[in-house]
């Protein structure tokens, strides 16, 4: 991605380049931060699906990190077809937490304030699952869009002449 | 945003405004879901602090659905701007206070290492606040450059 903003040479190519590179740094450093996150609160536990969200961010770091430096398809496949399993990765985790917070309170879903109770849970916070939804889709704005080709010319309207103003004319008549 | 893309005559030009338009969606469903959420657990005290998030999103609302229509005339601009800059700011200073408050709760303000991390996982979530930097960070980057 950055040799494909350095090397842009519309005034499009140039912006689309910032925000890919700056988007798929936001992907990293989320990767990377609730990759450590998870360690440091201990989201570690025993069943597989516990570590599920750590082992998202490890392969989801790197990946992204390599985006960086080449976009090509052998890397581009791979960080977009992960980018679609953080989304899901963080859909699942808020169902998930919402449902163990409800077995924990003995309250339904389908009530209101079952709902609601089962939201409030403080240490399995409902939508923090879905923080992963939101790298995961910024990541994958950046993976369907790498391939885009810079267009030749930009689709900014092209310079009018200058008008005939009463400066141009005396310059013109000078001797 | 909307009539960019409409307008948009090479493929670069439509990608960038896709683009665009694609993480203004994700920050107008932050700033809709946000209150929401902020009213589900309660962060509705008596203080008037703890209503700066809720007020936050309502021009943040407007202002990004307006951008969608009108990203020229000036004012709009800048209002979407300035609420963006509000964001961040809000987001940085939450998670300040949060963090403090977290330790006024427990024995006092210090920043020994165990203890402040201790305290950066307490009750109250440090970095939950920072969504809203996170928000006003792509809101600002969407407008960027975006005439």
């Amino acid at each position: 991605m950055l040799e494909r903003w350095m090397n842009a040479k519309t005034e499009e190519g140039k912006v689309l380049g910032f925000l890919q590179n700056f988007f798929l740094l936001i992907a990293a450093f989320g990767f990377f931060f609730y990759g450590v996150e998870h360690w440091v609160i201990d989201h570690y536990m025993e069943s597989f699906w516990a570590r599920w969200p750590f082992y998202v961010s490890m392969i989801g770091f790197p990946l992204a990190i390599v985006m960086f430096f080449t976009t090509h398809k052998a890397v581009r496949l791979p960080f977009t077809i992960w980018m679609v399993v953080s989304v899901l990765t963080g859909f699942a985790g808020a169902l998930l937490h919402l449902i163990w917070n409800a077995n924990d309170l003995g309250v339904s879903l389908f009530t209101i304030s079952g709902l609601l109770e089962s939201f409030q849970v403080p240490y399995r916070p409902v939508l923090a699952g879905l923080a992963h939804t939101h790298v995961g889709a910024v990541g994958l704005v950046v993976g369907l869009t790498a391939a885009v080709k810079e267009s030749s010319s930009s689709s900014a309207p092209p310079h009018t002449a200058p008008r005939d103003t009463a400066v141009t004319r005396t310059e013109r008549n000078a001797p | 945003m909307i009539p960019a893309l409409r307008s948009a005559t090479n493929t670069t030009a439509r990608t960038l405004e896709i683009v665009r338009v694609v993480l203004l969606l994700l920050i107008l469903g932050a700033f809709v879901m946000y209150p929401v959420e902020l009213f589900i657990i309660g962060h509705w005290l008596d203080s008037w602090e703890s209503l700066i998030p809720f007020w936050i999103t309502i021009p943040g609302v407007i202002f990004t659905v307006w951008i969608f229509f009108d990203r020229k005339t000036p004012w709009v601009r800048w209002a979407f701007i300035i609420t963006m800059w509000a964001a961040i700011v809000t987001g940085l200073v939450g998670a300040y206070w949060h963090w403090i408050w977290n330790m006024e709760d427990t024995r006092g303000i210090a920043w020994n290492w165990s203890y402040a991390m201790d305290q950066f996982h307490g009750f109250r979530p440090v970095l939950a606040a920072m969504a809203y930097t996170n928000m006003g960070v792509t809101g600002l980057a969407c407008i960027f450059r975006a005439r």
